[in-house]
């Protein structure tokens, strides 16, 4: 097998060769400039695989004929060419992106592009302390010179900064060499370790570690690197901030052993405060490029503290945290630095240009997911273990560091990919080609971030092919997409009734059964009205099927990772859908940080869950074996109340469903918040068996019905009908989770009682305002009016829907109503139930200015001709509408099951006696209210027909009028503001205090941010003072001699 | 010993200390100069032994007692090995400076920070 | 029983609370009309303002929904009515009680004024949603204090069944709710004031302001049948709150003495005082009312009605 030492060989060689044969002809040249690279990347990948796959032993090459210590040594381990064979690659795929570069500039860029890799690779090989010196020079000397690649003002400061930044550091580590020779006499990192250092020779591990540590970039002695990412070219920048930093860091990994454990601690920290504030202050960055400087200092941070936090777990979980993490960060941020090259525009709001290049649009997308840790990329799983590892050895301030810098990081990436799909500027600009030599490392890296990610799904977590199935789902569907949207439909209908026939055998119990109806059978029937889209939308079914299928995932998962991953894959694919909105930006980026902070209070919530103990079966049964601890409740209680839009987490619920386009809104409303409240459930099971001491649920219980009094409230004052509607959720969805926090029978059965309800009228009402939409093209109430005579049946829809939210009898309703007060008044919540029974009385007056500016009251002058809406959304609504009655009717059809699946975990507080349902206070007979109603109305209704002359039908505007007459709809329509008297009653209660809070947050945040960049003043010598400064704090932190 | 070894100590602070003080980009290289000529002292000081020669095997020194006559060798190749990679870091320096005075005609390094933050 | 009696019981019922309840609109107008110093009209006066209106040659419609609004009204009357039982024991009076408790009672009586405010939205006159706007926000600030007193009858009995409620205040008038737990009964009595309109709270229908409101296109038939439900509404609410405060009756004199002397409470507060404003009429619903009702909470179920 060919020595990993011809690396360093064939560069040297070739590289001096470089000036001689570059007389020849460039072509020449540059054919022996990408042989070398070439040779690297394919030797490197060899030994890869023969350590993976052959399990050789680590390869350890003496020099000069002696063996270590009398020589320098080099070894190849696994970790050695796993770094080495994505740096070589890398810095492959750079050269091939620099291609063009490559060929006009002087060939001593070659030669030093040559070196430059040499050195990452002879620093990642070498066992020797001062070798190791003269590595990082050939490393640091070449890139300083490679900085002017492309010479500009910009630059050669940048360059200049980095020098001398570059140079204090080198001068620290030469003294840290010079000084470990001095106290122990080796140079070799094989006769070293921590115990070689006792007190004054710890000076020389520090200033040898400090080093290696500043030019990993710590917060705030950064500010030069900073200026080199956001200046120099694209290719050299993706090589700075991947292959140096990978070497460098592999340096530290190396030194490690030598530092004790308090050092490493300190470094920890620091490593995680640099993650932390560089990601804060990439908040106010709107320049792409140092944006993603930002972000590249944070991870390089993130993987830092990975590294020596992670030192004492077993080492498959180790690899995958530091390989997941390293893997993820090179290739996001490389394959973004190259985007950033080809679309040339340094502030982010002029990223828009993407659009006009599908496929770089994809790729941009692709390296946003990863980078930000979103599944199923390698940073996901690196992000779950890691938490776990951070939370099994209780380190909860790096933990919170640790996600509250991935929330910030999201958010600033995701504002980007947000703004880059939905800006608004019409830009009529194409983005030029990018040509082959720069759009092939891109897509390679694109195909190497979804490769390595089927990697460890299928080699290190081993899942099923059904875990994955919302992927494929997506690809499926893009290989399709040319196709009509109304086939895509169709068959996305097909696949779903596939996946519901699949999974049907898998749900073990009646509740897995339930909520496969609500999720499979509900999205299946929503589906339809999707049938109505005219052009092709792209991409649209692929997400679709995508959510549907992770709704399903969460039944069946059977371990808490596979249930995150449902998690998460469903908030992605709803995320991707909310975004298609017209004006969805905003709202959009609210639900996803909103939901990832959720997710990671899920995942911190499982990272303290035991360990399930049996094997097989589903999350949802084997729950109630598990002993949950306090904690773990607790934040997992609040990760699932994010999703259900729970008071005080809520805003982000409003502006997603009103935004997003209207046929994905039943989805989102009726179907996703019902994942938060699966979530519940799941908690609840377990929380029967081991009830913690303190009353958790009794919290929940009482944030459950403020969520009901207050979305009643805002829906009450909304002038948009969608968002009308999205506050209602909330607040049907704060009833159902009051009702689920009893942990009683009845508590149980009105829960699903009235989650089942909730699907099925707000499905339904809308898919109806959909169709107005449709129609009319706005969501303003107060612009329409008296269209019960245009669109009949879509009224008649919103009238039994209305009537069904409100809890009136004879509708499905009241069932609730009646189920949820008897279970609360048993339960002793008294004042809980007084709470819900004004949100109740509230819920009239949204319900009542739903239908009535809509439908009722003046038809506009613009709406004279317009139609009912189309088919494909009347038929889901009479589906609906049927489903309504039957369980109006005869409610028996859901009561029974419903008492049935609570009786699992309950005695049954309830008897069906017939018709009747007898609680322990009353009793109820739907269908004997349900006959007596259609007596009472038919009666009066025949006395009426009887008894009234002829009937005239009068015109529009003739009405009984006391004052001027009237002139137009507009003036004629009460709709606007329509409950200003109420507004004006509760006063300061009606302010927004939770929007407000968090725009609070979101401003300190910013500003924050905003306040500790000022530290980068751009000021060379400042920059050398921020080091010399660090290294003097550190000094005194770690509290050396 | 210890006496080049605070003088070089001495360098080191002094080259910092022009470093952070110095305006002129090219006096902030020779500060970076100093310094670097400073640890390099210090390589030297680390590996002096009072009284003997220069690990060289010459006339001088008896190749059979070797260890016992010459200071440390291995400093010292160090030494030369860092004094070649100074030399090269101060020369890409200073021919920075003379493109970055082309580009702009100023030497003050107050004149570059219009990257920051 | 077979249904066709139930139904003749039924049919019974009604005529009788119908034509009490009208008589009470009349009497409610002689009283009124003497304090003002008038004469007023005879106390059958709401009968023959529903012949007249049933008796115009043309029923002027403005659409499907303005036509069922009436009805509906009249149906959500005649369901919550039905759905007591009004006195005691009586075969007659027993209504279709067996179909719920006081939760469907009290959420059918949405069931008229939600469809009313359909029809009356569909006249398509501005002063309807005005009246609306108020009512539905006025009912959604006294169901409060209300709902808080029915909770408190709840724990009180051990039930939401109205018999059983009824049942558990016999043997004396000490049984009352009135005197068992008086503060809830203050806090239903304060949104009777609300419910039965009357001043201050008659700003839905506030004459000066907004004509009538939501009714005002209504006309001939279409008036009839609201005035009818106006009588039979009256009754069933008055029933309803005899059955849980005031003993319940065991037979119709009771009825009667009872239900005038419950009605004489909110005419006399309306002849009484001036007209609220909509904004301070929701808030006074949500102060002293509401705080009572939460006190009749606490001294019923952390106390057991026992101080």
């Amino acid at each position: 097998m060919v020595s990993p030492i011809y690396i360093l060989i064939m560069s040297l060689a070739v590289g001096f060769l470089l000036s001689i044969i570059d007389r020849a002809g460039r072509k020449i040249s540059l054919t022996a400039f990408y042989g070398v690279l070439t040779f690297n990347v394919v030797l490197m990948a060899n030994w890869l695989y023969r350590f993976v796959f052959l399990h050789v032993p680590t390869l350890v090459i003496n020099t000069a004929g002696f063996k270590a210590p009398i020589s320098i040594n080099l070894e190849l381990g696994l970790m050695e060419a796993f770094v080495l064979f994505f740096a070589n690659l890398s810095g492959l795929l750079a050269a091939v992106y620099l291609f063009k570069k490559f060929k006009e500039t002087q060939v001593s860029s070659l030669i030093l592009y040559l070196l430059l890799i040499m050195g990452a690779n002879g620093l990642v090989m070498t066992q020797d302390l001062f070798n190791m010196f003269v590595f990082l020079e050939i490393l640091s000397i070449s890139t300083f010179a490679l900085t002017v690649l492309k010479k500009s003002r910009e630059t050669l400061s940048a360059g200049f900064k980095y020098m001398i930044a570059g140079g204090v550091a080198s001068t620290f580590f030469l003294l840290g060499v010079v000084f470990v020779y001095y106290f122990t006499g080796s140079l070799n990192l094989g006769n070293l370790s921590a115990g070689s250092f006792t007190n004054v020779g710890l000076v020389s591990v520090f200033l040898l570690s400090i080093a290696v540590f500043i030019e990993l970039k710590p917060f705030p002695a950064n500010g030069w690197a900073l200026d080199v990412y956001q200046s120099v070219d694209s290719g050299i920048v993706s090589i700075i901030a991947v292959v140096n930093s990978a070497a460098i860091g592999f340096v530290f990994y190396k030194i490690m052993p030598l530092l004790p454990s308090e050092f490493l601690t300190v470094f920890g920290i620091a490593g995680i405060v640099t993650f932390l504030f560089s990601n804060m202050m990439g908040l106010k960055q709107d320049n792409a490029k140092r944006l993603l400087g930002y972000s590249s200092i944070g991870q390089m941070g993130l993987l830092l503290a990975a590294l020596i936090f992670t030192a004492n777990v077993q080492p498959s979980v180790r690899y995958l945290v530091i390989g997941g993490l390293f893997l993820n960060h090179l290739i996001s941020k490389a394959g973004l630095f190259w985007l950033a090259g080809i679309v040339k525009q340094d502030k982010i709001k002029d990223w828009g240009i993407l659009r006009s290049r599908k496929p770089l649009l994809v790729l941009f997308g692709l390296f946003i997911f990863a980078l930000s840790g979103l599944p199923p990329f390698a940073g996901f799983w690196a992000k779950w273990e890691f938490v776990k590892v951070l939370v099994d050895a209780k380190m909860f301030f790096v933990l919170t560091s640790v996600l509250v810098g991935s929330l910030f990081e999201l958010i600033f990436l995701f504002r980007w990919f947000t703004s880059v799909v939905k800006n608004t500027d019409e830009t009529n600009e194409q983005l030029a080609s990018p040509g082959k030599s720069k759009a092939t490392p891109v897509i390679v890296f694109g195909l190497m971030a979804v490769i390595s990610s089927f990697g460890i799904m299928r080699f290190f977590y081993e899942f099923n092919w059904i875990q994955v199935l919302p992927i494929f789902a997506v690809l499926a569907i893009s290989l399709i997409d040319s196709l009509p949207s109304k086939v895509k439909g169709f068959l996305s209908l097909a696949a779903v009734a596939g996946y519901g026939y699949y999974i049907y055998p898998l749900l073990e119990n009646n509740l897995q059964m339930f909520f496969g109806v609500i999720f499979i059978i509900g999205s299946a029937i929503n589906i339809i009205a999707t049938l109505n889209r005219k052009n092709q939308s792209r991409g649209f079914y692929g997400f679709l099927l995508m959510m549907i299928f992770s709704f399903g995932n969460l039944l069946i998962a059977s371990t808490y990772l596979e249930f995150f991953l449902a998690w998460e894959f469903m908030t992605i694919s709803s995320f991707l859908l909310i975004l298609r909105g017209q004006k969805a930006q905003r709202a959009s980026l609210l639900y996803l940080i909103f939901s990832t902070a959720g997710a990671y209070l899920i995942m911190v919530g499982f990272s303290f869950a035991p360990a399930l103990s049996s094997s097989g079966g589903a999350l949802i049964n084997v729950i109630e074996l598990v002993n949950l601890p306090l904690v773990s409740i607790i934040v997992l209680a609040i990760g699932f109340m994010i999703k259900s839009g729970s008071a005080g987490v809520h805003i982000w619920l409003p502006e997603a469903h009103a935004e997003a386009e209207s046929d994905v809104s039943p989805f989102i409303s009726a179907i996703l918040l019902k994942a938060g409240v699966f979530g519940l459930l799941m908690l609840g099971i377990s929380y029967i068996s081991f009830t913690p001491s303190f009353d958790v649920f009794y919290w929940i219980g009482w944030v459950g019905v403020i969520t009901a009094l207050i979305g009643a409230f805002m829906a009450s004052f909304q002038e948009d009908a969608k968002k009308l509607l999205a506050y209602s959720s909330m607040s049907q969805v704060g009833y159902v989770v009051a009702a689920l926090a009893m942990i009683t029978h009845l508590g149980w059965v009105s829960a699903l009682y009235l989650a089942f309800n909730h699907m099925m009228f707000k499905s339904a009402l809308f898919i109806a305002i959909a169709g107005v939409y449709y129609r009319t093209r706005t969501r303003k109430m107060y612009e329409m009016g008296g269209l019960i005579a245009k669109m009949p049946l879509s009224y008649i829809t919103v009238l039994m829907s209305i009537i069904a939210v409100s809890g009136v009898p004879p509708l499905s309703g009241f069932g609730a109503k009646w189920l949820i007060y008897t279970a609360f008044i048993t339960k002793g919540w008294y004042l809980q139930a007084g709470v819900l029974f004004f949100a109740s009385g509230v819920s009239f007056l949204y319900l009542y200015r739903l239908i009535h500016t809509i439908f009722l009251g003046q038809l506009k002058y613009e709406h004279q001709d317009i139609k009912e809406a189309p088919v494909w959304f009347i038929i889901p609504q009479y589906i609906f509408m049927a489903g309504i009655m039957a369980i109006s009717m005869f409610p028996n059809l859901i009561i029974k099951p419903l008492n049935v699946i609570a009786m699992k975990y309950f005695d049954s507080s309830i008897q069906i006696d017939g018709l009747t349902v007898i609680s322990e206070l009353g009793h109820w007979n739907g269908n004997l209210v349900m006959y007596v109603t259609m007596a009472v109305f038919a009666i009066p209704f025949i006395l009426l027909l009887v008894l009234k002359g002829k009937t005239q039908k009068v015109k529009q505007f003739n009405i009984v009028y006391a004052a001027e007459r009237p002139e137009s709809p507009q003036t004629t329509h009460v709709a606007h503001n329509m409950y200003a008297h109420f507004r004006k009653a509760l006063g300061k209660w009606t302010l927004p205090r939770v929007q407000l809070f968090w725009d609070s947050v979101a401003e300190w945040s910013h500003t924050l941010g905003g306040f500790f960049r000022r530290v980068y003043t751009g000021n060379g010598q400042t920059y050398i003072l921020h080091i010399v400064v660090y290294i003097v704090v550190m000094y005194v932190v770690m509290g050396v001699k | 010993m210890i006496s080049t070894l605070i003088l070089g100590i001495a360098l080191l602070i002094i080259g910092f200390y022009a470093m952070l003080t110095q305006k002129n980009l090219i006096k902030i290289v020779i500060g970076f100069s100093i310094a670097d000529t400073g640890t390099h002292i210090i390589i030297v000081s680390l590996g002096y032994l009072r009284g003997k020669t220069a690990p060289i095997i010459d006339n001088a020194v008896n190749a059979v007692n070797a260890v016992q006559e010459v200071v440390d060798p291995i400093p010292s190749a160090l030494v030369l090995t860092a004094i070649v990679i100074g030399l090269a870091v101060t020369a890409v320096m200073l021919s920075f400076i003379v493109e970055m005075y082309k580009k702009n005609k100023s030497l003050s390094i107050d004149d570059y920070q219009e990257l920051k933050w | 029983m077979s249904i066709w009696l139930r139904v003749l019981y039924a049919f019974i019922s009604v005529s009788v609370a119908t034509v009490y309840g009208l008589m009470l609109g009349g009497i409610v107008r002689k009283i009124y009309a003497r304090v003002h110093g008038r004469y007023g009209p005879p106390v059958w006066q709401p009968f023959l303002d529903i012949i007249q209106t049933h008796s115009r040659r043309v029923a002027v419609s403005h659409g499907n929904m303005f036509l069922l609004g009436p009805v509906f009204r009249l149906a959500g009357g005649l369901g919550t009515y039905l759905f007591i039982p009004v006195i005691y024991g009586s075969a007659v009076f027993g209504n279709f009680s067996m179909a719920g408790d006081l939760l469907l009672v009290m959420y059918f009586i949405f069931f008229g004024q939600l469809g009313m405010a359909l029809g009356a939205g569909n006249g398509g006159h501005p002063y309807s949603p005005l009246g609306i706007a108020r009512g539905l926000a006025q009912m959604s600030t006294f169901e409060v204090p209300f709902s808080l007193a029915v909770i408190a009858v709840a724990i009180q009995y051990g039930s939401l069944n109205i018999t059983t409620i009824v049942a558990a205040q016999q043997g004396g008038f000490m049984n009352w709710t009135l005197f068992t737990n008086p503060l809830a009964v203050i806090a239903a009595m304060i949104s009777l004031l609300g419910m039965n309109m009357h001043s201050p709270f008659s700003i839905v229908l506030a004459p000066q302001e907004i004509p009538i409101g939501p009714p005002i296109e209504m006309n001939s038939s279409f008036l009839g049948i609201l005035q009818t439900n106006r009588g039979l509404f009256a009754a069933a609410k008055l029933v309803l709150f005899m059955n849980l405060f005031f003993g319940g009756a065991t037979n119709l004199l009771e009825m009667v003495a009872k239900t005038f002397m419950i009605y004489m409470f909110s005419v006399f507060v309306g002849a009484a005082y001036p007209r609220f404003r909509p904004e301070q009429s929701f808030r006074f619903f949500l102060k002293w009312p509401t705080i009572i009702g939460v006190l009749s909470i606490i001294f019923i179920s952390y106390f057991g009605g026992v101080l």
